[in-house]
């Protein structure tokens, strides 16, 4: 079979430029060639993709997703290696492109299928179908402006995919519309998939690139750390994410943060299995007296959800005194489902009844849990299920 | 499939590409060029009639811009600058139509090249997240300026009919004088259109010098009342050959109008050309500077 996509030895450099508006170092600039700086956002990636494939691709920001999805789509070239891609390629990079909020859905049908590569007769033959797909019968020829952004995106995804592409670039974009249309997105998906069409899917939500990838990329500073399925993806992008050595903060300048840290089943981690018991540790190192530190925990969801906070104001710790380092640890149970979770370790001061100071925080750990099968919610609170009625 | 002298890239425009370095070749460019004709029609259309959505006149301000800037240029220069009327011609042209005919060109080059020039920049949300040939901007621009270019062009005609000195054969003149300003701005607008990615400067050089070149361009006056030392320099500014050749289907062309011609022609030829080798040899990353 012919491969799609073909990535080989693919480098790509941008040349930093400084944004000074000196009148003086621009004409230097202009006289002189200077040496320039590069930054390297893709190096040495290799990567074949068949039709039919779907392909996630996961890494943090600035990890070079959208590097890699601009090569694919021929926005850019490499620096160094070639890419090669065969058959017609819609990007769902920003849905709606083109759309302009003057003209009506009809007419940015016209113009957006015309960029994406489509004839006239094409998009006449495919119009109902665009329509239909995107549920906007009644409202067709009502100037997009007027369209919520549920509209806006349910039209940009029908004639992306009513294009007939034979290589569709998915960038986060879904996540705009409601639950039912993304579930129709990824059916729709599906459908043109096994037709043969290659999708790339980028994305921070796990979840998706699991529901819909047979494969996944990860990528870690311009290289692909790994190139395999979904689940070994996940959690190396996770593992990844909980080592990366985030920014800390002390706002109040009393402490220093010097580490924090993720383990879970004693290995430091960002990968767990529901009902793991997990350690968030902080060590810090007090720059000033400290009276009355006490800790803070807060777990959030990938969709933004607090599953758990909780702050230790009425059960403060020992005092600090200035140079001494100290290493602090919160434990629990993961009893949470399947997911992306976010978790926040801080010490805080008690500075008089009912009032707190933050003092130092450390980079937001993320993690992922492989929870227990068809357990959904904010927390998997593990029922009993059980028939009473009758007799055991 | 080797990479070729312009240092790239792409082999097969229509269904495949395969990116090796920053260009594309002229003929691919060329062939995916014409391959984006509808795309061309389709953004310009859409540029021109968006612009007049929501306004109660609609296309009649396309008209109506250009015939007051006339008429206020026509009514301030016959008054101040005596003389001026009355030496625009040997039919006896009247000033009204001498500056229209100038100012017909004169609009679509100014709209035209201006819009051309910072196309590729301001087109960056588009050329950024889907991939057409970069000098596709360029062309919708000097496409899209096309439409009041017609309309203006209906309201020449009609001047010439009211105020003489009527339609005749010499009015056809004005059908090389309209080709050649598209070449002109055309050509000035794919240099310019790859530099401004480069030199933001450009922008509001482009804007300065449009003022400058709207009084040293005989518009508003014949070339005849430029001052001697310059008029060498007048007659040859891009825009004059097509000014001069819609003066000459009113009949009141000047005596260098060949010449201003044959300018206007070597500034499209030189412009276009240099512009297209470039677009040529960074076709596929001008994007990343946008």
């Amino acid at each position: 079979m012919t491969a799609r996509i073909e990535l080989s030895a693919v480098s790509k450099r941008y040349r930093k430029y400084d944004d000074t508006a000196r009148l003086g170092g621009r004409l230097g600039q202009l006289l002189t060639r200077t040496e320039r700086s590069w930054l390297p956002a893709l190096s040495d990636v290799d990567l074949t993709v068949h039709p039919g494939e779907s392909v996630g691709v996961i890494g943090r920001n600035g990890a070079g997703k959208s590097t890699l999805l601009q090569l694919l789509c021929g926005v850019t070239a490499p620096t160094t290696g070639s890419v090669l891609v065969r058959g017609r390629v819609a990007p769902l990079i920003s849905v709606g492109v083109g759309f302009h909020p003057e003209m009506t859905g009809r007419e940015n049908v016209y113009v957006n299928g015309t960029i994406l590569g489509m004839t006239r007769a094409e998009i006449d033959r495919r119009f109902d179908d665009v329509v239909a797909f995107a549920e906007l019968e009644s409202f067709i020829d009502t100037p997009v402006k007027f369209y919520s952004s549920g509209m806006f995106v349910r039209l940009g995804f029908a004639v992306a995919v009513e294009a007939s592409p034979d290589v569709l670039l998915v960038d986060e974009v879904l996540a705009v519309g409601d639950f039912a249309f993304q579930v129709r997105c990824f059916e729709r998906m599906n459908a043109i998939r096994a037709a043969g069409t290659t999708i790339v899917v980028v994305s921070h939500n796990m979840s998706s690139i699991r529901g819909f990838c047979d494969r996944a990329l990860v990528l870690h500073g311009g290289r692909i750390a790994l190139d395999g399925t979904t689940f070994d993806a996940i959690a190396r992008y996770h593992d990844l994410g909980s080592r990366a050595a985030g920014q800390t903060t002390d706002p109040a300048g009393k402490l220093e943060v010097l580490d924090v840290a993720l383990l879970a089943q004693g290995e430091v981690t960002g990968h767990a299995r529901a009902g793991d018991e997990a350690t968030f540790r902080l060590r810090v190192r007090a720059l000033q007296d400290i009276a009355a530190p006490f800790l803070w925990l807060g777990i959030e969801s990938g969709q933004g959800v607090v599953v758990y906070s909780e702050a230790r104001i009425n059960d403060p710790m020992a005092p600090l005194a200035a140079g001494e380092e100290a290493t602090y640890e919160v434990r629990l149970p993961l009893d949470l489902p399947t997911g992306t979770y976010y978790g926040d370790i801080a010490l805080h001061e008690v500075l008089g009844p009912g009032r707190s100071q933050l003092l130092g925080t450390g980079a937001r750990q993320s993690f992922y849990v492989s929870g227990r099968g068809h357990v959904h919610g904010a927390a998997d609170l593990r029922a009993a299920f059980s028939r009473t009625d009758v007799p055991a | 499939m080797v990479p070729d002298k312009t240092g790239a890239s792409v082999r097969d425009a229509g269904t495949q590409f395969l990116l090796t370095g920053p260009g594309t070749p002229p003929r691919v460019l060329l062939r995916s060029l014409w391959e984006a004709r509808t795309l061309v029609g389709v953004l310009a259309r859409k540029d021109f009639f968006v612009r007049y959505r929501r306004t109660r006149l609609g296309l009649l301000w396309a008209i109506a811009l250009p015939v007051v800037q006339a008429a206020v240029l026509a009514a301030v220069f016959s008054s101040l600058v005596s003389g001026v009327g009355a030496a625009t011609g040997d039919r006896g042209t009247s000033y009204a139509v001498f500056v229209f005919a100038g100012m017909v060109p004169w609009a679509y080059f100014s709209a035209a090249f201006t819009a051309g020039a910072t196309s590729v920049v301001d087109g960056a949300n588009l050329a950024q997240r889907i991939y057409f040939p970069r000098l596709v901007l360029p062309l919708v621009a000097v496409t899209t300026a096309l439409f009041p270019l017609v309309a203006t062009l209906l309201v020449l005609l009609g001047l010439v009919v009211v105020l003489g000195p009527g339609l005749g054969l010499a009015t056809l003149w004005v059908l090389p004088g309209a080709g050649l300003v598209m070449v002109v701005a055309l050509g000035l607008a794919l240099l310019f259109s790859a530099a401004q990615v480069y030199l933001r400067d450009l922008r509001f050089a482009v804007s300065a010098g449009m003022t400058v070149l709207f009084y040293l361009t005989p518009v508003i006056y014949p070339v005849t009342r430029a001052p001697e030392a310059l008029r060498p320099v007048v007659e040859l500014l891009p825009a004059a050959g097509p000014v001069e050749l819609f003066r000459h289907a009113v009949g009141a062309a000047g005596p260098g109008l060949w010449r201003s011609v044959a300018a206007s022609l070597v500034w499209a030829v030189v412009a276009g050309g240099v512009g297209f080798v470039v677009h040529c040899r960074r076709d596929r990353v001008l994007a990343d500077l946008l």
